[in-house]
């Protein structure tokens, strides 16, 4: 049983037959943790570039999806259909010049961006690509990531001081109270899940889904847990901040909202780190709700890329539903927003909870 | 190796407390306390605890260094030297 990617990798070479040759060569001067590290060095790498050409892709998605959606062509110059468009562009942003307004407090204006831009990619680390496609199998994955997303706000409410902007404050303000609002709910709708499985572990929520009843509906969460997953799904949109809930940029009040003042490599990274959250959100709703990468087993496929494709294209549907709604759905008011929030998704998260644990403790489900 | 890592986590963690108390702005030291905040939740991997570590992580950087970060911010500017 292969559990995580080291794993696998060892695997690998192991049947290519050359991990015994370089794990005796490291052991002859004993440092066999060497290897181990170097494996995990390169693993980190790969999904880095992963996540980073995927980041890329979708600006470019977002953009040609936006213009199909209001008929035109969208990016089209750079490369076949625009597909070059997002190197053009972080060219552009690389080569500006990196603006410290006057009146800003240097330390945090610069130290906000890092703040939101690793945990966006420290989400990936148990978030399971494939069978056995996975950093780390940590038991409390989960938990993990519902965490690690909390550190946003600090980035965004940093960000909105330190610019020392009024557009910017405001941008955050509404960010945070958005951001603290939606969390809640996610973590409810979460919850229900967790206590049906009974571990936190990404990896058992996926091994739960697997299989079917009646030989045709798979066993995904998203029927077993409905009401959790609409929940789940409008607090991931909100957290995003996409646009049904864009509070933090709403650009005909606020100019670009937190990050107004930011230019070049530091815009870059809030805009890097928006995708990689949006693509990091859908492969959460993908493994809690959506099977994760199970879905029928080819013949002579290995599992490790067929569960990767299936990944993939759950993810992708999911994506291009956030990207549909944000070209087809007006905005909200803060106030219809909030309410939302606090008086109806946190009361029907409730709910689900309650009906959920009641009937696992009545042995229904 | 596991007593270097102790060493370094416990340099971090007690000069980011220092540096609460010490530092000149208000906001610099929320963010100071975020950093110790973040220091204990490291112990608690140490000690093999994740749950713990990241409820610490959930509750006191995510919830409370935001409220802290949004009192400072309700305050005047001038006041908060």
């Amino acid at each position: 049983m292969i559990a995580n990617a080291y794993e696998l990798v060892v695997y690998i070479l192991s049947a290519i037959g050359i991990y015994d040759p370089i794990n005796g060569f490291f052991q002859n001067y004993g440092m066999e943790y060497l290897l181990r590290i170097i494996i995990i060095v390169v693993e980190i790498v790969v999904l880095l570039v992963f996540v980073l050409l995927t980041v890329m892709f979708l600006s470019w998605l977002e953009r040609k999806m936006f213009a199909w959606v209001q008929s035109r062509y969208g990016p089209m110059i750079t490369g076949p259909h625009g597909l070059f468009q997002p190197i053009a562009d972080g060219i552009k942003l690389v080569g500006k010049e990196d603006i410290i307004p006057a009146g800003a407090d240097r330390w945090i204006f610069t130290l906000a961006p890092f703040i939101i831009f690793v945990p966006a990619l420290l989400v990936f680390i148990p978030l399971p690509f494939g069978d056995s496609l996975i950093i780390s199998d940590l038991r409390i994955g989960l938990l993990y990531i519902i965490a690690i997303s909390a550190l946003s706000p600090v980035s965004i409410l940093l960000a909105g001081w330190a610019s020392n902007n009024k557009y910017s404050l405001m941008g955050a303000m509404r960010a945070v109270a958005q951001d603290i609002s939606y969390t809640i709910p996610l973590a409810l709708a979460a919850i229900a899940v967790v206590l049906y499985v009974g571990s936190l572990s990404t990896v058992d929520i996926v091994r739960a889904q697997e299989g079917t009843w009646f030989d045709i509906i798979p066993r995904w969460f998203i029927f077993v847990q409905p009401l959790a997953f609409i929940l789940f799904l409008i607090a991931s949109i909100a957290e995003m901040g996409r646009i049904p809930f864009d509070f933090q940029e709403s650009e005909q009040e606020l100019v670009a909202g937190f990050y107004t003042e930011y230019s070049g490599m530091k815009f870059a990274m809030y805009f890097l780190g928006e995708y990689a959250h949006m693509f990091a959100v859908s492969g959460v709703i993908v493994t809690v709700f959506l099977g994760g990468w199970t879905g029928p087993v080819l013949p002579f496929i290995p599992v490790q890329i067929t569960s990767l494709v299936y990944f993939i294209i759950k993810t992708y549907a999911v994506i291009f539903f956030a990207m549909w709604l944000r070209d087809t759905v007006p905005r909200m008011r803060i106030d219809q927003l909030l309410n939302l929030g606090w008086k109806i998704m946190i009361p029907l998260a409730l709910l689900n909870l309650l009906v959920t644990s009641f009937l696992l403790t009545a042995g229904v489900v | 190796m596991i007593d270097i890592v102790f060493l370094v986590i416990s340099v971090i963690t007690i000069l980011s407390s220092i540096m609460v108390i010490r530092s000149r702005k208000l906001v610099h030291s929320a963010v100071y306390l975020a950093g110790s905040f973040m220091g204990t939740a490291a112990f608690f991997i140490l000690l093999k605890a994740e749950f713990v570590a990241w409820i610490q992580v959930l509750v006191y950087v995510g919830a409370v260094v935001t409220l802290i970060l949004f009192t400072i911010m309700l305050t005047k500017k001038g006041e908060e030297e």
